[in-house]
C-alpha cells in the first residue's frame, strides 16, 4: 500500500495533478466548513466561503511555496483572509469560483441543520440571547425557536405559519446579522483552535 | 468527510469538474511543448500579469477616448467646419472684404451671415464744385458691376438692385446688416475725415452713434443709417478715403437673416393675444374668488410673455430698420491698433492661444464623443450581463 501524501505534498503536487486537489480537499472540507459556521453562525455564509476558500486555493495553488509553512496553515490562511472580507463586506465574494467557471449554488434545504450541528452555540448562547434584541421581530422568534428551544425547521415553520423554506432565511438571516454585530463588539465568537 | 453535507458534496465534484479542465489544459500545454506530463515546471498563470493587465486597461481607455475624439470631431462637423472656423478668424485681420455685392457668398457653415472677400482698392474721388467732396458713385457702381438702370430702378438706394441686397428679397425678408470698413487717409487730414464720415452719416438720414478718437490722428465712429441706404453710404465712406488721398484697409459686411426669428416671434404673439382675449372673456363670466384669481395669474403669465417677444420683435424691427456701420478712420502715419496676427508666421502669443484653443477643442470633441459612447457602454454592459446570468443559470441547472 503506497504511503500517504502529506497536505504539502499533495498541494505541490496538484500544480501538476489537479487531482491531488481534490484529495485535499477531502480532508479538509468538513473542517474548513465548521470553521466558518462557528465564525458566521450562518451555513449559508459558511458553505460560500468553504467553497470560495477552496476555489481560490486550487486557482492559486502554483504560488504556494513549501518554505516550511504547512499545505493546511497556508490553506486556512486564505480561509483567514476570505473571513474577514466578509465581516467587512458583510457578503462573500464570488470572484474565484467565477474565475474557474464554478456554479455558485444555493445551499440545499437539509443542509441548514446538518451544518448547524456544526455549530457549537454553548459558548457564545449568553451573548447569542443579548443581541437577539437586535434583530426583527420575525427573525428573533424564528431563532428562538431554532437555536434557544432546539426544534427543527419543519416545526419552527409550522409555529411561524410560513414555509420551511422561509424558516431557515430568517435563522439564517439572524445568525448571519448576530455573527456581523458580535464581530463588530469584538467577541470572539469561538474557542475553536485552528489548524 | 461529513458523507451527509450536500453542499460538500457537489462542491467536491466541482472541484472534480474544475480539476478535469486543468488536467486538459496542462496535457494541451504539455503537447505543445512536447514535454513529459510529470515534468516540473512552473504552472502558466491563468490570467495576465497585473503589469499587462494594467497596460491593457491603460490601452484600453486609450482606444476609448480616441474613438470618442473621432466621434466627438465628426458630431461636430468634421475637419472642413474646423478649418473654416480657424480661417474665418485668419481672414477678419487681414482681408479686405466686403463690398455692396457681396455675392460670393460668405461661410456656409452659417447661412444667416454673409461676408464677400473683395480686393482693396482706393476709389478715387472727384472734385466737385467749390472743392466739396462728392463721392464717386459712379466709378463705385462700376467696381461693383452695377448697372445703371438697375440702379435708378431702386428708389433711395441704387445700388439695392445688385440681387444679393436684403430690398430684393421681398418684404417678408427680415435682415440685420452690419458693416465694418477701416480707412486710412493722409497725414493731417483726421479732423476733414471725421466731418465727411459725419456728413455721409448725415445725408444719407443716418446719425453717428458714437465716436472716439486719439491724438486728434485716428478714431472711431460708429454709424446708425437707415437700412436702404446702407450701401450708398458704404460706398460713400470708400469714395471719401479716395478724395482725402487715402485708402480703404479693410472692410466687412454682414447680414444675419433673423426673417424666420421674426416670423416666428410674430405667430407666438398673435396665439398669446388670442389666449389673453379668451381668458379675459373667461375671467369676465368667473364667478368665484378663486377662479378669478387663478384667472389672473394666468393673464399676468401670458401678459408676460406677450412683454418679451413684444419687446424682441421691437429690438429685431429697429435692427433691421437700421444698419449699424463701424468706421475707422487713421492718419497713414499713425499705426494701426491691432494689426492682427500673420497666420503664416504666428507670434508666440498667438501660438499659445491658438494651442490652447486647439486642446479646449480635442477635450470638447472627447467629451462629446463620450456623450455618444457611454450610452452604448451601459447597454453593452447590460447585454453582457445578462448573457452571463443566463449562462450561470445554464451551467447551475447542469
Amino acid at each position: 500500500m503506497p504511503e500517504e501524501r502529506t497536505d504539502t505534498e499533495l498541494l505541490i503536487a496538484s500544480r501538476t495533478e489537479p487531482e491531488a486537489f481534490t484529495e485535499l480537499y477531502r480532508r479538509h472540507a468538513e473542517d474548513l466548513l465548521r470553521y466558518f459556521a462557528r465564525r458566521t453562525l450562518d451555513p449559508e455564509t459558511a458553505a460560500e466561503l468553504t467553497a470560495e476558500t477552496f476555489a481560490e486555493a486550487f486557482a492559486s495553488r502554483a504560488t504556494y511555496r513549501d518554505q516550511g509553512v504547512n499545505g493546511v496553515a497556508w490553506l486556512y490562511g486564505i480561509a483567514r483572509h476570505r473571513l474577514g472580507r466578509f465581516f467587512r463586506n458583510g457578503k462573500v465574494d464570488a470572484a474565484a469560483r467565477r474565475k474557474l467557471g464554478m456554479p455558485e449554488r444555493d445551499l440545499p434545504p437539509e443542509d441548514y441543520e446538518r451544518i448547524e450541528d456544526l455549530i457549537d452555540f454553548a459558548p457564545i448562547r449568553e451573548a447569542l440571547a443579548e443581541a437577539l434584541e437586535t434583530l426583527s421581530p420575525d427573525q428573533r422568534e424564528a431563532m428562538r425557536l431554532r437555536v434557544i428551544d432546539g426544534l427543527g425547521y419543519a416545526e419552527v415553520a409550522e409555529r411561524l405559519r410560513c414555509t420551511e423554506q422561509s424558516a431557515r432565511q430568517r435563522v439564517s438571516r439572524g445568525l448571519r446579522k448576530i455573527a456581523l454585530l458580535l464581530q463588530e463588539r469584538g467577541m470572539q465568537l469561538t474557542t475553536e483552535v485552528e489548524a | 468527510m461529513n458523507a451527509d453535507i450536500r453542499s460538500l458534496q457537489l462542491l467536491e465534484r466541482d472541484l472534480e469538474v474544475v480539476a478535469a479542465h486543468e488536467r486538459e489544459r496542462l496535457a494541451s500545454i504539455d503537447r505543445a511543448l512536447d514535454g513529459g506530463p510529470g515534468r516540473p515546471r512552473r504552472l502558466p498563470r491563468r490570467g495576465r500579469g497585473s503589469g499587462h493587465a494594467w497596460g491593457g486597461i491603460a490601452a484600453a481607455l486609450v482606444a476609448v477616448l480616441v474613438l470618442a475624439g473621432g466621434i466627438g470631431f465628426l458630431a461636430q462637423g468634421g475637419s472642413d467646419e474646423m478649418q473654416a472656423a480657424d480661417g474665418g478668424n485668419a481672414e477678419a485681420g487681414d482681408a479686405v472684404s466686403g463690398g455692396a455685392g457681396g455675392d460670393a457668398g460668405g461661410s456656409e457653415s452659417d447661412p444667416q451671415a454673409t461676408k464677400a472677400p473683395v480686393a482693396a482698392e482706393a476709389l478715387p474721388g472727384v472734385e466737385g464744385p467749390n472743392g466739396a467732396l462728392v463721392p464717386n458713385l459712379e466709378s463705385d457702381r462700376a467696381t461693383y458691376g452695377v448697372a445703371d438702370e438697375a440702379a435708378r430702378d431702386t428708389a433711395g438706394s441704387p445700388l439695392q438692385s445688385v440681387g444679393t441686397v436684403p430690398e430684393q428679397q421681398g418684404d417678408l425678408t427680415k435682415i440685420i446688416r452690419d458693416g465694418r470698413i477701416g480707412i486710412v487717409i493722409a497725414d493731417g487730414s483726421f479732423s476733414k475725415g471725421v466731418a465727411g464720415v459725419t456728413q455721409i452719416a448725415r445725408r444719407n438720414g443716418g446719425f453717428v452713434l458714437e465716436s472716439s478718437s486719439r491724438d486728434e490722428r485716428s478714431g472711431a465712429l460708429t454709424l446708425r443709417v437707415p437700412a436702404k441706404r446702407f450701401d450708398d453710404t458704404m460706398l460713400a465712406l470708400r469714395a471719401l478715403s479716395g478724395q482725402l488721398d487715402g485708402e480703404v484697409e479693410f472692410q466687412d459686411i454682414t447680414g444675419q437673416d433673423v426673417t424666420a426669428e421674426f416670423i416666428d416671434l410674430q405667430a407666438r404673439l398673435d396665439i398669446l393675444k388670442d389666449r389673453r382675449e379668451l381668458l379675459l372673456d373667461i375671467q369676465a363670466d368667473a364667478t368665484s374668488t378663486s377662479e378669478i384669481l387663478r384667472l389672473a395669474a394666468l393673464i399676468d403669465d401670458v401678459q408676460l410673455q406677450i412683454e418679451n417677444i413684444q419687446g424682441r420683435l421691437n429690438f429685431l424691427k429697429d435692427q433691421v430698420a437700421e444698419a449699424t456701420i463701424k468706421v475707422e478712420v487713421r492718419e497713414r502715419d499713425v499705426q494701426a491698433e491691432d494689426p492682427g496676427s500673420d497666420p503664416e508666421n504666428p507670434s508666440l502669443a498667438d501660438s499659445f492661444e491658438l494651442a490652447v484653443q486647439g486642446f479646449l477643442r480635442i477635450i470638447g470633441a472627447v467629451v462629446i464623443g463620450l456623450g455618444y459612447l457611454i450610452p452604448l457602454g451601459v447597454i453593452g454592459l447590460i447585454g453582457w450581463g445578462v448573457l452571463r446570468l443566463v449562462r450561470r443559470r445554464d451551467r447551475g441547472a447542469s
